[in-house]
């Protein structure tokens, strides 16, 4: 199948999260955590980044946790 | 008694000496209201991601103990009154699942393919 050439066209979107088995995401993993937000600090909304109700309600309070403390940015100043 | 996660951030001025009467701060108070201090991680000297009280960097120290209610609120009033302290947060800890302890033991290489373990038992 000529399927890599189109893969901007018709790609269907999967839980990253699901792929890689994660059974809960934690507010430490800085890392893993910083995929899901954007360089500005604001948390990548499913409709983008395809993850699943469960993962993304997990990830929205990881995030939200690592902020306060200061594993994350609320925003990036750089843009200001 | 629930389980419970602390994050304390220190302002990185403070020598070590210090940090470690912090910390003896921490757990002792906890043992002492007949909880229980099951692990300190010493996380060192980061950078923060956005400046607190004008410092870019924090000593993090993280703190799993088992404690009755009441001190966490006890313990929120002193970390608030305590100026060497940048930022700290509670959170109740996430009992580990069967499925994640499973998850931990496939990542050292240890357990078995996850399909064959059940038939095993039988």
């Amino acid at each position: 199948m000529a399927r890599d050439g189109e893969s901007r066209s018709f790609r269907r979107k999967f839980c990253k999260l699901c792929f890689d088995k994660v059974e809960r995401i934690d507010y430490k993993d800085d890392r893993r955590l910083s995929r899901f937000i954007t360089d500005r600090g604001k948390i990548v909304p499913r409709r983008i980044s395809g993850t699943c109700a469960r993962h993304q309600s997990q990830i929205t309070e990881a995030v939200k946790r690592a902020r306060i403390l200061a594993l994350l940015p609320f925003t990036s100043d750089q843009y200001r | 008694m629930k389980l419970y996660e602390t994050t304390i951030i220190y302002d990185p001025g403070l020598e070590e000496t210090r940090i470690n009467d912090e910390v003896e701060r921490v757990t002792q108070p906890i043992a002492q209201a007949g909880g229980e201090v099951i692990e300190v991680q010493r996380w060192g000297k980061r950078k923060l991601a956005y400046n607190i009280r004008k410092r870019r960097d924090g000593t993090y120290i993280h703190v799993k103990h088992k404690s009755p209610a009441t001190l966490i609120a006890e313990m929120d009033r002193r970390f608030r009154l305590n100026e060497g302290v940048l930022r700290h947060l509670t959170v109740l800890a996430v009992k580990e699942s069967p499925r994640a302890a499973e998850d931990a033991a496939k990542a050292d290489g240890v357990a078995a393919p996850a399909g064959e373990a059940p038939r095993a038992a039988e």
